[in-house]
């Protein structure tokens, strides 16, 4: 196989959601020699991206998303070994913080965003479910994001979203990243009313909309 | 027309008859009490409650359980279930006020969440098989017979169905945080079929019993959400399990809805070849993804009960009064819907009196001249 055919092999295991075969696959590519960095970059990124194009368009749905997330994680296991120090940092990545906020036990919405968000580019930091607006801001003082993302999806949690910007104010850290609010019970209203940045109305649309924060970040705006 | 008892008022919508006017009840574990509640009970509103018509007892299981954290503000609590195959246990989280109020509901209406799961990998899977293979469940009317004493011609006391097996599994047993369900369907799909198979066996004799329950209205707790259940799953795992379901309850001419308060969109033909009568708790956008327009032109053989989004009732009244109205436009004449005035929130009470005012005066058919005499007398 010519190295073209490894990383056609790699993009197909994931869009084909091939977790039996990811495996012998991506050993397949190391073996033979294709550079870790290019099979990761070149063969299960834009196998990822064509799932999330897919995920756009409402042919796949979470499961697939999910399940294709997966095949890359075991893929990953494979090559990891292989990457040569130096080469993964080429380009410094955004930073992007994600949260389903305290008192809040659903992350779905949440989960698709990192998903999509690494996908494009970024270097998400998933802090989980029910997280306490102190420990957003410790995090945002520590690793210096350019976004901050709440998802809630009870209309009895969404509240917990403008403590957290709210802290952020206290902290002195607000005007240093964008802050976007989610979640099935959260309005523009609700977010302009809170000081949110930007009202996701789908995982979608907000990631979006964080791309194109960190387009303006690069362009210096 | 004769003006109608609140549980005639649902009843006859949800048989697809003209009711008198638009029904619009309150759910008891979302219902406050008081002088407000009293106020729109009297100018129409009617009550629903729910109560199960059966008892589960799991043979050969040993069920404990030990509290992890425990003050009046937040308790943690581990249950363990011990069987001869394996033992299995989730933590559950509880808020301030669980037990206390109404169901399991905090008082900031919030069910207790489980923040370890039972089944974390594949050899936990038996385990809940065992659990399954050897549950007995039984009938119990009282629950049943007590409520509809109670509550008369005030409103309807329905039948509450458990989640089937697939919701079962994704919900309450392995579920979805982090995609865990889907990884897991995609790794162990024997171990997940084997255990919905056993799921589905063992709720066999659930839809008889409810079959001979006093209730008229049964609710299968399916809580479906398309970016949860896709179609190829909905096809697959539910569709069966509700025929068997409205197989047996409609031999006796009972109706059966399905607690679907998320996404329809991408089921909405799927939804329509089901034999359910009722559509729960559907959230129009931007909650959900269908209107009510939408929903009444794409399932023509079904009744919509519609839930009042959380969303609007965080902007307050005059939002609570505008969207009620632009949700009486959407209904055409008015029939096939019932209103919910919360499936998911307690209410407060100015929204709750704002959306009685809206909806005491919506008789049917309804007509654009009467929504506008609706929306005038609130000026």
């Amino acid at each position: 196989m010519t190295q073209e055919e490894h990383l056609q092999a790699l993009r197909d295991a994931i869009t084909a959601m091939d977790l039996d075969g990811i495996a012998a696959v991506a050993q397949a590519a190391m073996d033979a020699g294709v550079d870790a960095q290019k099979a990761i970059t070149e063969g299960m990124v834009p196998g990822m991206v064509e799932v999330g194009e897919k995920f756009e368009e409402g042919e796949y749905f979470l499961s697939e998303l999910v399940v294709a997330g997966e095949v890359m994680k075991d893929g990953m296991k494979v090559i990891e070994p292989y990457l040569t120090a130096g080469k993964g940092e080429a380009e410094a990545k955004a930073r992007a913080i994600m949260a389903t906020v305290e008192g809040d036990y659903h992350d779905i919405g949440k989960n698709i965003v990192v998903t999509l968000l690494g996908v494009q580019g970024f270097d998400v930091i998933d802090m989980g479910m029910d997280v306490p607006a102190s420990r957003i801001v410790e995090e945002v003082r520590a690793q210096r994001p350019l976004v901050v993302g709440l998802s809630a999806l009870l209309s009895t949690t969404m509240a917990r979203m403008g403590d957290v910007i709210e802290a952020l104010k206290q902290a002195g850290l607000r005007d240093s990243v964008k802050v976007i609010v989610g979640g099935t019970p959260v309005t523009p209203a609700f977010a302009d009313s809170i000081g949110a940045d930007h009202c996701a109305v789908n995982a979608i649309e907000g990631v979006h909309v964080c791309r194109e924060w960190l387009k303006q970040a690069k362009e210096g705006k | 027309m004769a003006e109608m008892t609140r549980r005639e008022r649902i009843l006859t919508a949800s048989r697809r008859q003209m009711a008198d006017r638009v029904p619009f009840f309150h759910n008891w574990r979302h219902c406050q009490q008081g002088t407000v509640e009293r106020d729109c009970r009297n100018r129409g509103m009617g009550l629903s409650w729910e109560r199960p018509s059966y008892t589960f007892t799991w043979h050969g299981v040993e069920v404990t359980e030990t509290y992890e954290t425990y003050t009046t503000a937040v308790q943690t609590l581990r249950r363990t279930f011990k069987t001869p195959v394996g033992t299995i246990s989730l933590v559950e989280k509880r808020g301030a006020g669980t037990g206390q109020w109404h169901h399991m509901r905090s008082w900031q209406d919030v069910t207790p969440w489980q923040t370890e799961r039972a089944i974390k990998g594949p050899e936990d899977y038996k385990v809940l098989k065992y659990m399954y293979d050897n549950l007995e469940v039984e009938p119990d009317y009282f629950p049943l017979e007590q409520a509809k004493d109670w509550i008369g011609d005030d409103g309807m006391v329905w039948d509450w169905l458990p989640h089937a097996g697939l919701q079962l599994l994704m919900i309450d047993w392995v579920g979805s945080e982090g995609g865990r369900f889907f990884v897991h369907h995609a790794r162990y799909p024997d171990l997940v079929d084997e255990t919905f198979q056993s799921i589905s066996r063992a709720y066999e004799p659930l839809w008889e019993i409810a079959a001979g329950s006093p209730a008229d209205f049964f609710l299968l707790a399916d809580n479906i959400d398309a970016v949860l259940v896709n179609p190829k799953l909905f096809k697959r795992y539910f569709m069966p399990e509700w025929e068997k379901c409205c197989t047996a309850l409609h031999a006796g001419g009972k109706l059966v809805g399905v607690h679907m308060d998320g996404r329809l969109k991408a089921l909405t033909g799927l939804i329509a070849e089901t034999s359910i009568d009722v559509v729960e708790a559907l959230h129009v956008p931007q909650m959900g993804d269908l209107s009510l327009g939408e929903a009444l032109a794409a399932w023509p053989d079904k009744v919509i009960w519609t839930g009042f989004p959380g969303s609007v009732y965080a902007l307050g009244p005059e939002a609570t009064k505008q969207q009620a109205l632009a949700m009486l436009r959407d209904m055409g004449t008015g029939e096939r819907v019932c209103f919910e005035m919360s499936t998911e929130n307690l209410v407060s009470n100015e929204n709750l009196a704002m959306l009685t005012s809206v909806l005491e005066h919506a008789t049917l058919p309804l007509t654009p001249e009467k929504i506008d005499a609706i929306e005038r007398s609130l000026r």
